[in-house]
């Protein structure tokens, strides 16, 4: 029985690729485009309902959480996140691009914080049990972060309610 | 989660820490980069197809699966899904370098609103009506 759905499941994707390659696939957005290419290498992106959270190092630079105001299509300003003592891994914004969650590397450790755009304020999130955090994901709603994060070997999850 | 030694996206209700069903996410492992939109009816992730990373959406309301076809030269290596499904952020691997690309949905999915949110004219300007 499984071995018979594979080749079905593998079957539906090629076609729907096909049928998919005719209607055009994906619409490039070329303005947004053109903006993030100008801020240099990117990763991490996340989307909230507007605004688009990325980390983007231009010409080897160190790299910055940047945040994307869509209607403006320009960088808004992060006072107090970006530092020149730490490093972004990556970043998660909530739909109303006022929470952004980020893990980053700091004096050779790995810290998760909390940075409030319209307090200009970076809260650091406690990890408990102790463990290291890799990822994050912000929901929409700002109120939950889920973290992966790494104990004793062990890549978990974690759910913080947010205040 | 890792299950059988290969990284499989899960489905979790909060409320009741029920595992929903997945129906087209059985294979193609390792999975990757799993994102919601609102209501959590889209879930958009990387899945492995052939020697490929292959950009999928499953539409949990209609039980469809969209692949989503990158342009020529695009490796996809993490996403984003806005909130209402109607924009797709990537990080992607192209000529040797990485940058973020982000598309529009529109014409593939319907919006999944948040309650009390009414849908409204878009344009490139709205990363999401």
């Amino acid at each position: 029985m499984r071995s018979h759905r594979k080749p079905l499941w593998t079957g539906g994707l090629l076609l729907t690729l096909l049928l998919q390659g005719c209607q055009g696939g994906l619409r490039p957005l070329p303005n947004l485009n053109q903006q993030l290419a100008r801020l240099g290498s990117g990763q991490s992106p996340s989307l909230g309902s507007g605004w688009l959270a990325l980390i983007a190092s231009r010409d080897g630079g160190r790299p910055q959480v940047q945040l994307i105001d869509g209607q403006r299509q320009l960088p808004v300003p992060l006072p107090g996140l970006n530092r020149a003592d730490s490093l972004p891994i990556q970043v998660s914004v909530d739909a109303r691009g006022e929470h952004l969650a980020v893990v980053r590397q700091r004096d050779d450790r790995t810290e998760l914080v909390l940075y409030r755009r319209s307090l200009m304020a970076v809260q650091p999130l406690a990890i408990e049990p102790a463990g290291v955090p890799r990822q994050v994901s912000l929901s929409a709603d700002g109120r939950v972060l889920a973290v992966e994060v790494s104990r004793g070997g062990l890549w978990q999850i974690d759910l913080l309610e947010l205040p | 989660m890792e299950r059988g030694g290969r990284t499989t996206v899960l489905l979790q209700e909060r409320s009741s820490g029920r595992v929903l069903p997945l129906r087209h996410l059985r294979d193609h492992q390792p999975h990757s980069s799993p994102a919601l939109s609102w209501n959590g009816r889209y879930l958009a992730l990387l899945v492995q197809q052939g020697g490929r990373r292959q950009a999928v959406i499953e539409d949990r309301a209609t039980g469809r699966l969209q692949p989503l076809l990158l342009p020529m030269g695009l490796e996809p290596r993490r996403l984003s899904l806005a909130p209402d499904g109607q924009r797709l952020a990537l990080e992607v691997i192209a000529g040797g370098g990485q940058r973020v690309e982000l598309f529009d949905l529109s014409g593939l999915l319907e919006p999944d609103l948040a309650p009390g949110q009414r849908q409204s004219g878009g344009g490139e300007g709205a990363l999401q009506p």
